[in-house]
């Protein structure tokens, strides 16, 4: 080992990124998506615009459109429009919701006749257009119950309590998946650019000169990359519990180890494509489309891995977000730790991932012209 | 003047090609990028893991349970106990866990009242609270029978409100701003690092000329993405529903791919090499598809958030494919949609001819 040397590699590094003021970068990028993102994505569906057409006017009608009022899902407004003129502001995107009570709705369901209530949902957006319809459905159904409840039979209520997020906040839900996301995309696309960048300008010929290693070369290209995205490691953590208020119950140390291994991960991923690749704007694009789009979908945050199926199911596993994912959310909401064997089996999983990616980048890198 | 356009284009064009590595990661892109991120995600909740501890030893309790089946629920797996129970949720085998106490049925049965405990996994929160809302259903369902109201409701423009099609469309979208937006400044950034945007812009030729040949060539790549990735993938495999008018589509997408266009100038006009377009499309972008609805719906935001929204020309052009292919709006209800689309791309080509167009 040339110590000396990739020493002055890896100062040399650290000086370009801070010329080419890529070191913003590096810092800006990941607070940023986590900001953004832990903001706005929202899964629950709060306001809703719903338009109650009211054709009925009868007191049970009105207890019934009380009870939407009330509901801090809905936003109520009742118009004396017809039913086409409000299928035609859904049309137009200016509601979410149409509820339409019919005439003699309260008669009817007084003599114990047959009566429908029809709600319209805009699923164009589809998760929210079902979600909607489950709540509303709720409501009426709460409702109908409470009309209804003198009967032969007991009444059954449903006890819920939801685990380790008691408030269902989205917060608690989305946060953690973002930071598998945010030290998966960062990092690849900063080491994705390292190796590149040389091949392009041409500057790629001193290492093919020089006496260095090959494997010498990437610890001196990626040893700057992993000091720094390290302390992003900590940043994330912060924004996380002290801006976020996402509570964290499990060990600190196991959130460090893992997001290192993790981050090795991501590096190896940008160091490869940087590998392969032979313009920068191909590792740019590259390296974006293959991480933020698995980065999303297999973190758990929109979907648990446990419903997908098929081919989606083993795609999940194959990438490395899924190992990790569920790591930061032991740490952060459940706090079991190492106890459970199936976290410490997917930290060995990280583990092997980030020796197999940086072997394979060691041998396909080239040391001299084709 | 038309010569001189049409030769720069081909120019472009020829570029392009020669990239063999660009061109297979656009085409990329544009295919298996879609197709994967369309098959994969499915919001409603699918397959959700039951797990149920029951002491009742049958009876009311699986007539709740044999309600949950596929294609929503996987078949209910019996645990011994609450802990084995907890156990699985922890180790999230298990979503949703179901614990009926050893009364629950005769209790019912007295007509007095009892209780279902759920457990639910809150990490899979849209899955946790839509299951909830099945169970209301259900048991709704069982115990009182006799109110005469139904629920005829309709999930109006995607009937099975099947998540494929939109997923699949929403990324065709984003991958249409992340390649143009890129494509556009790296074709001006290049000839800048390479110190031949200056004679270019001392040649005879007007340099708004030059621009717009430029950017049209990585207009027409694109266009033949969007043309292949439709055909192929959106309405191939997925089969979309098009209820509105492709000639709509067709012309919001050209007018869309340019006014992106003009946001690569302009994050050409102020990097000085392709790291800097690099950095600043990512910071540019992320906003602009996080804040377009592709996410989460506009009108679910922070209301600040959805004010920054109304600068992003994603959010019309998302409103407006949605409305072309799912509602099936008339060209009156569109307008709005065109309209953001050409402001945002006209004032991101007005500051871009300024900004790089001139030599001093």
């Amino acid at each position: 080992m040339k110590i000396r040397v990739i020493k002055a590699y890896i100062y040399k590094e650290l000086t370009e990124l801070v010329r080419s003021r890529f070191i913003i970068m590096v810092f800006l990028l990941p607070s940023m998506i986590l900001l953004l993102f832990g903001n706005g994505i929202r899964m629950e569906v709060s306001g809703a615009r719903t338009l109650i057409v009211d054709h009925d006017r009868s007191p049970i009608s009105y207890r019934l459109i009380s009870k939407f009022e009330h509901s801090k899902y809905f936003n109520t407004q009742i118009l004396p429009i017809s039913e086409a003129e409000a299928l035609g502001r859904i049309k137009q995107a200016r509601t979410d919701v149409v509820i339409i009570i019919p005439e003699s709705f309260e008669k009817r369901l007084l003599h114990g006749q047959t009566t429908q209530i029809g709600v319209f949902a805009d699923a164009a957006f589809p998760s929210r257009g079902i979600t909607m319809e489950t709540y509303v459905k709720g409501v009426i159904l709460d409702a109908a119950s409470e009309f209804g409840h003198n009967q032969a039979n007991g009444s059954i209520t449903i006890n819920q309590r939801t685990l380790f997020n008691q408030a269902m906040r989205d917060e608690d839900a989305i946060v953690p998946g973002l930071i598998g996301l945010v030290l998966l995309v960062a990092p690849a696309i900063l080491a994705a650019l390292l190796i590149v960048k040389e091949k392009e300008r041409g500057t790629i010929f001193n290492f093919y000169a020089s006496p260095l290693s090959k494997s010498e070369f990437l610890a001196a290209k990626l040893i700057p990359a992993f000091l720094l995205h390290s302390l992003n490691i900590f940043v994330v953590f912060l924004w996380a519990v002290y801006v976020f208020d996402v509570p964290f119950r499990g060990s600190f140390f196991l959130y460090w180890a893992a997001s290192e291994i993790y981050l090795m991960i991501s590096i190896s991923i940008g160091m490869l494509i940087s590998v392969i690749t032979r313009t920068q704007i191909v590792a740019v694009v590259f390296t974006i489309i293959i991480t933020i789009i698995p980065g999303f979908m297999y973190s758990g945050i929109i979907m648990p891995i446990s419903s997908m199926s098929g081919m989606s199911q083993i795609e999940a596993h194959i990438f490395p977000v899924m190992y990790y994912n569920h790591i930061v959310y032991d740490v952060f909401l459940i706090g079991e730790g190492l106890e459970s064997a199936k976290t410490l089996r997917y930290l060995l999983i990280l583990l092997f991932y980030a020796i197999v990616l940086l072997s394979l980048g060691r041998l396909f890198l080239r040391k001299e012209l084709k | 003047m038309n010569r001189i356009f049409w030769a720069i284009v081909g120019k472009e064009l020829l570029a392009f090609i020669r990239s063999w590595q660009l061109v297979l990661v656009v085409l990329y892109s544009f295919t298996v990028n879609v197709y994967i991120s369309g098959s994969g995600i499915e919001m409603k909740p699918r397959n959700v893991a039951v797990g149920y501890v029951d002491d009742t030893g049958g009876g009311l309790s699986q007539k709740i349970l044999t309600r949950l089946h596929a294609p929503e629920f996987l078949p209910p797996q019996r645990f011994g106990s609450q802990k084995e129970l907890s156990r699985a949720i922890f180790d999230k085998e298990i979503i949703v866990g179901i614990v009926f106490d050893a009364d629950f049925e005769k209790k019912w049965r007295q007509g007095q009242k009892t209780q279902i405990n759920i457990l639910l996994d809150a990490t899979a929160a849209s899955q946790a609270y839509t299951t909830l809302g099945y169970l209301q259903n259900i048991i709704f369902d069982i115990t009182s029978p006799d109110i005469p109201v139904e629920i005829a409701s309709h999930k109006l423009f995607n009937q099975n409100a099947d998540n494929h099609t939109f997923m699949a469309l929403t990324e065709l979208l984003s991958i249409i701003t992340m390649i143009t937006v890129i494509l556009t400044a790296v074709v001006f950034v290049r000839e800048k690092e390479q110190g031949t945007w200056d004679i270019m812009l001392l040649m005879p030729v007007d340099p708004k000329l030059i621009i717009l040949a430029k950017s049209f060539s990585q207009v027409l790549i694109v266009m033949v993405g969007i043309v292949i990735s439709l055909g192929f993938i959106v309405m191939g495999i997925f089969s979309v529903p098009f209820n509105g008018s492709f000639v709509a589509f067709a012309l919001l997408s050209f007018f869309y791919v340019w006014a992106s266009a003009g946001i690569g100038l302009f994050i050409a006009a102020v990097a000085r090499d392709i790291m800097q377009v690099a950095q600043l499309s990512i910071v540019v972008m992320m906003p602009l598809i996080f804040l377009s609805g592709a996410w989460t719906p506009i009108h679910a935001m922070h209301p600040v958030l959805q004010t920054i929204s109304l600068v992003s020309p994603l959010r019309y052009y998302i409103e407006g494919t949605e409305s072309i292919f799912y509602r099936g709006s008339g060209w009156i209800d569109l307008f709005p949609y065109f309209t953001g689309v050409i402001a945002v791309g006209g004032l991101m080509y007005w500051i871009g001819f300024r900004k790089i167009g001139r030599l001093f």
